[in-house]
């Protein structure tokens, strides 16, 4: 049991490392050049002497694998240096966009999870009945939205046409709000990007419970519980559902920490100040410092959400323990 | 500002209210939001009913894309960083609405006969916005520190200042080679800063500055910057041409142009930076309060060739090319009209320099009996000539984020089948397009191409006389000639355009030059598209269209008195 717990922490190191160097190649490799993001539109007006100190400056010349071991150094201590673009702390960026992000993605998973769980159980119950034909074509139509598309439809309607919540950012411009009506005026713009991201996001944990419930429901136990003379809802709720959660959860995790990379075409239909619209940004100007960063963010939260559904399955399903 | 323990406070209520909003279980959903701003005037009943105070006026501008702080070190666009700087700062002259610089800060400015000395008389009476007065030291300062700590832009302008003196409120500048630019190049373009608040920091290009080292002399002052979301900006009530009319310009970040279209139509910002695309400019009009402000601009869309190679190096292939593109049924069918037709000889047809002889000519027949003429012949009948190296068929990269040049590249390449050359469009994100067109911003490392879609932004087209820098051999005078083109009589005629003191001989020299260019095709012009800007005409009307600069500009925001 020990001896399977260092493999496990030797495989996610091995994962970190491995994930650390791309992030660290994959911006090198795209074609493109920092340049411009440095150098601002003036760049193409500028001597060869000029560039090239700019590019000294910047530690551009230096050979890649010193660029690498910075990196790696750069992760040991916390200080990712700064934007090409802003010339402000990596670090400072990332925790100001964070908290937007988490709010618009936590709010939507957590309401996505509670919509999707329930009425996948509620399908997978009534298998090839209408109400399960119907919600599954429309949970499948639904998963193929495209989301720019959705979220400007939702502007279209509630913000052009009816004037109701306010159309793009996290907080109202230049206003000295504080208190509750700070918070209202947050919640007002959150409201738009949340239902856009939670709609698209309620068909894949429907998805994943309905099928987990279908799987659970030919069991050889849930024979036996209705043998033994178990009300249908203690079957539904005590043993088919809790033993769907599984994957449920496990699906919820990995969601969780892709949604630490936040939402990028939804926070930018939205121009809301996250994560997403950051690394777009980043990707767009070739900012390596920031992407690398901010990818290193993602790759953590999907390991710790791994290591979070690892330790959490054989707790949901004892029989995963056995092997 | 709040702190950061109440700014999670406030997130993690709003989170809880998210959800619950989300859920939708009975919630009576949010209340309207406050989009008004501080600019509705009839809800706000007055006691006094026979003089109402006037209320305050605030404008909220939309930009797409962070500009940082704003100072002459930090701000990150040409436009419209640029503008928004010179909204906090002035400069010795200034750019009225036709173009042409004129005294600002200087009660005149006067050049030698050779253009190599520049007094500038700096007017008395002007404060900073802390209150101290704004001298003469304090602009040969600031030229003297862009000229140390290069910052890309001002530093350039300046190449060539060799001396600066003063005396009195005299400043005199000498330049090292005549320079009939240096007004509008130089003069109306850098900023001038404080002393008393610059002299004592070095190396501002590592420096993230805070917005209190934003004191300057113009008609506002940045009062607040929330990254990547907004800016506040004050008037100066004691700018020295007049208050500005409008009390407070808020600037709103958008993600994309979509976004900040949307926003005005809702009426949650009221004028924006940007110009809107031709086909938005109806839908907009057609709403009530919005108005639109359109007009002739100097941007450029064409198309490049490397002129380097086979068989782009023969003359008549690229005359060919030119014939058969019809540049009106671009500007018809891309622009909807609000474009003018491009010119072979490069300069716009609007401007005083432009050569009447030199016109855009559309004749795929005498395009196809050119290239028929020098041995281009369609040998295998598939419908694509052919020439040494094989089949005439060729990629035509494109960027993909302006849709606008990707329909061109579309019709371009339809035009371009029609005289059997067989053009591929491929869309590429900007900076690989970039990469492959102008590597490294560098033209001495070549170019990865064989046709690409272009564009120049206005200043270039703005400065005629440094027609040099597109067109010449040598890459040192042309660093912008991406195609690799070299003609002796043009290198001659536009190196000589760079010093020529006489405005009339220049005039001369650059009538010549667009003929050459028309007849050698360095590049195709294709077309140079209108401005299209959009306002609330409820909240500010007052709008001063600048080519180039679109109507949020310095001047539009003057009192009607203090403008040129």
């Amino acid at each position: 049991m020990r001896r399977l717990g260092l493999r496990r922490l030797g495989q996610y190191v091995l994962v970190f490392g491995v994930a650390v160097t791309l992030n660290f190649l994959l911006p090198r490799i795209m074609p493109g050049n920092p340049l411009a993001l440095i150098a601002g539109v003036d760049v193409g007006l500028m001597t060869p002497d000029e560039r090239a100190e700019l590019i000294e400056q910047v530690g551009l010349n230096r050979p890649l694998i010193v660029q690498y071991f910075e990196y790696w150094k750069s992760i040991l201590t916390g200080d990712f240096g700064f934007s090409y673009r802003s010339s402000r702390p990596i670090s400072e960026i990332i925790a100001e966009r964070l908290p937007w992000t988490l709010l618009i993605t936590g709010a939507a998973l957590v309401v996505s999870a509670v919509v999707g769980i329930i009425v996948g159980a509620f399908s997978a119950w009534r298998r090839g009945k209408k109400s399960d034909l119907t919600l599954l074509t429309g949970m499948i139509s639904l998963e193929s939205l495209p989301s720019f598309w959705l979220g400007m439809l939702l502007i279209s309607i509630f913000s052009v046409q009816l004037g109701w919540l306010p159309s793009f950012g996290a907080v109202t411009p230049a206003s000295d709000l504080t208190g509750w009506a700070q918070v209202g005026d947050v919640v007002e713009h959150a409201v738009l990007p949340t239902v856009t991201l939670t709609v698209l996001s309620i068909p894949g944990v429907y998805l994943t419970m309905r099928y987990a419930m279908l799987e659970v429901l030919g069991e050889d136990f849930i024979r036996t519980a209705r043998a033994k003379g178990a009300s249908e809802r203690r079957v539904l709720f005590g043993h088919v559902a809790r033993n769907a959660m599984a994957p449920v959860v496990t699906f919820l995790a990995i969601r969780f920490a892709f949604s630490f990379g936040g939402a990028v075409i939804i926070e930018t239909v939205f121009s809301y100040p996250g994560l997403g619209r950051l690394i777009f940004e980043a990707v767009s100007g070739r900012d390596y410092p920031v992407m690398q960063a901010a990818f290193l963010v993602i790759t953590i939260a999907v390991l710790v959400a791994n290591l979070f559904a690892d330790i959490i399955y054989p707790i949901l399903d004892p029989r995963s323990q056995e092997e | 500002m709040s702190t950061r323990r109440s700014r999670l406070w406030v997130l993690a209520v709003a989170f809880a209210l998210v959800i619950g909003a989300c859920s939708g279980t009975g919630s009576e959903g949010t209340t309207v939001p406050d989009t008004s701003g501080g600019t509705e005037t009839t809800d706000s009943p007055s006691p006094d009913t026979t003089a109402p105070p006037a209320e305050p006026v605030t404008v909220r501008a939309a930009i797409t894309g962070d500009e940082d702080t704003i100072n002459p070190y930090t701000y990150i666009s040409g436009f419209p960083g640029w503008n928004l700087l010179m909204m906090q700062y002035d400069s010795i002259m200034q750019i009225d609405s036709d173009g042409i610089p004129q005294p600002w800060l200087a009660d005149s400015v006067t050049a030698n006969a050779d253009l190599t000395e520049w007094v500038l008389e700096i007017k008395e009476g002007v404060a900073w916005h802390d209150g101290e007065a704004l001298t003469a030291d304090d602009v040969k300062f600031s030229y003297d520190y862009f000229i140390e700590w290069a910052t890309g832009r001002f530093s350039r302008d300046l190449r060539g200042v060799e001396s600066i003196t003063v005396d009195g409120n005299t400043v005199t500048i000498g330049l090292g080679a005549p320079n009939p630019a240096f007004d509008q190049v130089a003069l109306a373009d850098v900023p001038i800063i404080p002393q008393h608040v610059w002299q004592d920091i070095e190396n501002p290009g590592d420096i993230a500055f805070e917005i209190a080292t934003n004191v300057g002399s113009g008609p506002f002052k940045l009062v607040d910057y929330t990254p990547d979301q907004s800016y506040r900006f004050e008037a100066n009530s004691d700018y020295f041409l007049g208050a500005s009319p409008v009390d407070e310009l808020v600037v709103v970040v958008f993600a994309d142009d979509a976004g900040a279209n949307a926003a005005i139509r809702s009426g949650e910002v009221d004028v924006i930076f940007e110009r809107i695309s031709p086909e938005q400019i109806e839908l907009l009009d057609a709403q009530d309060p919005l108005d639109i402000s359109q007009g002739p601009e100097f941007t450029t869309q064409m198309v490049n060739f490397d002129v380097t190679k086979a068989p782009f190096d023969d003359v008549a292939v690229r005359q060919a090319m030119d014939l058969a593109i019809d540049g009106q049924d671009l500007v018809d069918t891309v622009f909807l009209g609000a474009a003018t037709v491009g010119s072979p000889g490069w300069v716009h047809p609007g401007k005083t320099v432009y050569n009447p002889d030199v016109t855009p000519v559309f004749d795929p027949d005498a395009a196809n009996a050119l290239l028929d003429e020098a041995g281009y012949a369609d040998t295998d009948g598939d419908g694509i000539r052919e020439f040494a190296d094989g089949p005439m068929s060729f990629e035509l990269i494109v960027n993909s984020s302006d849709s606008l040049r990707l329909r061109l590249a579309e019709l371009v390449a339809e035009m371009l089948g029609n005289v059997g050359i067989e053009a591929t469009v491929a869309s590429v994100e900007t900076a690989t397009w970039e990469e492959a067109v102008w590597p490294g911003f560098d033209i001495n490392n070549g170019r990865n191409y064989d046709l690409a879609m272009w564009g120049w932004s206005a200043p270039v087209q703005a400065n005629t006389i440094r027609i040099a820098q597109l067109v010449h051999g040598d890459p040192g005078v042309g660093f912008l000639n991406l195609t690799g083109f070299d003609n002796e009589e043009i290198n001659t005629l536009s190196a000589q355009l760079q010093v020529e003191a006489d405005s009339a001989v220049a005039a001369d020299i650059i009538g010549d030059i667009q003929a050459l260019m028309a007849e050698n095709l360095p590049f195709i012009m294709l077309a140079y598209p209108d401005g299209a800007y959009v306002y609330n005409s409820d909240v500010y009307a007052d709008w001063e269209f600048i080519a180039g600069q679109g109507i949020v500009n310095k001047l539009s925001l003057l009192p009607a008195s203090a403008r040129p």
